[in-house]
């Protein structure tokens, strides 16, 4: 056996000589390394004394951040040099007593449980229950803010926005839209007048209103109605998963989902022709009232969004 | 029976007359002040229907605006100029007359700029994308300007000397801007495409939106206005002073972000960020770990 393996095998620390090789530091240049560590210190507490001045004058917050932290990083930087190069380099072996207990503590222990513990209860039977049944009724309790976290039933609010007929369409500031307000190729994220700035009007009745020519346009059969002086509009919500649908390219004639890029075509009804979503946009019927303003001929014909259970 | 058919046939005959003559008047009108499909009736909305007008001693709009934007229309003097640029740098695709007919084609291949607008010429030449590097491409890019600003105007005084229309080259007035204004109208109307750090993304079929960290505030009025390439216009459905806000930000906030954390990553967003962090932080906790841990 060389005197290098020797070294590397384990000893007991207890009884060892003085000059035992294993309590030798693992440095192979002990003073070297002190000096380094006691740099590391000293640059340690200062920047702890700087972190006490900058405390009191209450200086900004990344000093005060960057002097603690700095401390704190040189004092660690030392603390494992310390370990690593100047403690006994061993190894050494202790051997670890078992942790389970003796059988006979464990069956005294189980004995003081079981036949005290149960006698006790036992003498008192009234207590005994009214105690487990208050326990039983806490847990049915506990249950309920876990039900109501569900929150109240939607009933039929899914099926329905707040577009009715006549409702004006107004855009973000509540302003309403005109017939000559869009240039060909224009868009605007409308909403029924007064839900602007409702939560409803901003998560379910968004719509976008884009216009695609000068005359009517019909995006389908049977819509021939819907696209007064080029004007469509189409339910803001992804059939996806709900994300709003605003990105409009005009030359495709394109509205694309940001979040899973399905992809629109604005000319015939938002069919989708790219991408997850399964269904096409709703798109809203329109008309042009006398004054010139847009307004809606009714509710959406089909749910607006992503499908839910009840949706047929 | 007659008589009663004669009196509803000649009542329903004026009246139409009455409602006709308005009618043709106002189309005749509407033709005759050059107003395009891409105008807005909208006051202070990027057309001459606005607070501030001036016209020259014919009567042609010079400048119009408000306090929030003023457009004004290149010099009639620099249309000589501007015929000599564009039948050396526009014409082999746009034609000679520019109608978007090349002398040895056939129309429809390239766009027609007769009626385009002065801002659609000035912002296409100025910002590099025309004269186009690849007039085949999906999508121009911004390059560095082969015409400079001077040229550009000249173009676009020409192009509009064939047909005059709008809008003409805006200037904002970025001192009245309202900026917190103009960041709630990016995240509803810009965010979408060019994302709300303003760095831009892709969109369908090769097309991209661009980034808008180093654009001209002029360029940036012209964008939002005429819509150039896939972008869509916003006419009426933005007044002046919101466009004004909208460039007040994109001009700030977007090409001048703050960065608490000393490095942006362009905005790449939580998740991208989230990964950077954790590669480099726990990259380096394993180095460190490693040197706490390694044995002689």
């Amino acid at each position: 056996m060389s005197e290098m393996q020797e070294h590397r095998t384990p000893v007991a620390l207890k009884g060892l000589p003085a000059d035992d090789p294993h309590l030798a530091p693992a440095a192979r240049n002990p003073q070297l390394v002190e000096r380094v560590i006691a740099v590391m210190f000293v640059l340690g507490t200062v920047l702890m004394v700087g972190f006490g001045w900058a405390y009191w004058i209450n200086a900004q917050q990344w000093k005060l951040g960057a002097t603690m932290g700095g401390g704190l990083f040189f004092y660690g930087i030392g603390l494992v040099a310390w370990g690593k190069y100047l403690m006994p380099k061993g190894p050494f072996v202790e051997e670890r007593h078992t942790l389970a207990n003796t059988t006979q503590d464990r069956n005294a222990m189980a004995a003081a449980i079981v036949e005290r513990g149960g006698s006790v209860i036992k003498r008192r039977k009234m207590l005994g229950g009214l105690l487990g049944g208050g326990l039983g009724i806490f847990g049915v309790v506990a249950m309920f803010p876990l039900l109501r976290s569900l929150g109240p039933l939607p009933k039929d609010t899914l099926f329905h926005t707040d577009w009715r007929r006549g409702t004006f369409a107004v855009d973000q500031s509540g302003r309403r839209v005109q017939v000559g307000d869009l240039g060909i190729g224009s868009i605007v994220t409308v909403f029924p007048e007064g839900t602007q700035d409702t939560e409803r009007g901003q998560a379910v009745d968004q719509t976008v209103l884009i216009r695609l020519s000068n005359q009517d346009f019909t995006t389908q059969k049977g819509r021939e109605t819907w696209g007064p002086m080029g004007y469509v509009a189409y339910s803001k919500l992804c059939t996806h998963l709900g994300c709003p649908v605003g990105l409009y390219e005009q030359q495709l004639q394109m509205l694309v989902c940001p979040c899973h890029q399905s992809m629109f075509n604005v000319t015939n009804g938002a069919i989708p022709n790219f991408g997850p979503a399964p269904r096409p946009l709703p798109q809203l019927p329109l008309y042009i009232d006398a004054q010139g303003f847009i307004r809606a001929q009714g509710d959406y014909h089909v749910p607006v969004g992503p499908g839910f259970w009840e949706r047929s | 029976m007659t008589s009663t058919f004669l009196k509803r046939f000649s009542t329903l005959s004026f009246v139409g007359l009455i409602a006709t003559g308005p009618l043709l008047l106002f189309v005749g009108g509407a033709h005759a002040a050059g107003v395009n499909t891409y105008q807005t009736t909208r006051k202070n909305a990027g057309s001459p229907n606005s607070d501030i007008v001036k016209k020259d001693a014919n009567g042609v709009v010079i400048s119009y605006g408000n306090s929030a934007i003023t457009y004004n229309a290149p010099s009639p003097a620099l249309a000589s100029l501007g015929q000599a640029l564009f039948l050396q740098n526009c014409a082999s695709c746009h034609g000679t007359e520019a109608n978007g007919v090349p002398t040895n084609g056939t129309g429809g291949a390239y766009p027609n700029l007769v009626g385009l607008g002065p801002a659609t010429i000035d912002f296409w030449i100025e910002s590099g994308r025309m004269p186009a590097a690849d007039p085949r491409g999906v999508q121009a890019s911004r390059r560095v300007a082969r015409l400079d600003h001077q040229q550009a105007l000249a173009v676009a005084a020409w192009v509009n000397s064939l047909s005059p229309s709008y809008p003409a080259i805006p200037t904002p007035n970025l001192a009245i801007a309202n900026v917190a204004d103009g960041a709630a109208l990016f995240a509803l109307n810009c965010a979408a495409c060019h994302t709300i750090e303003g760095d831009g993304d892709a969109l369908a079929k090769s097309t991209f939106a661009p980034s808008l960290r180093n654009i001209p505030a002029t360029q940036v009025v012209e964008a939002i206005r005429t819509g150039p390439g896939n972008m869509p216009r916003f006419t009426g459905n933005l007044s002046d002073y919101q466009v004004n806000d909208i460039v007040k930000y994109v001009t700030s906030y977007i090409q001048h972000p703050q960065n608490p954390g000393g490095f942006g990553l362009g905005g790449l967003g939580p998740v991208a960020e989230g990964f950077v962090g954790l590669a480099l932080g726990v990259g380096l906790l394993a180095l460190v770990g490693f040197w706490v841990g390694e044995r002689q």
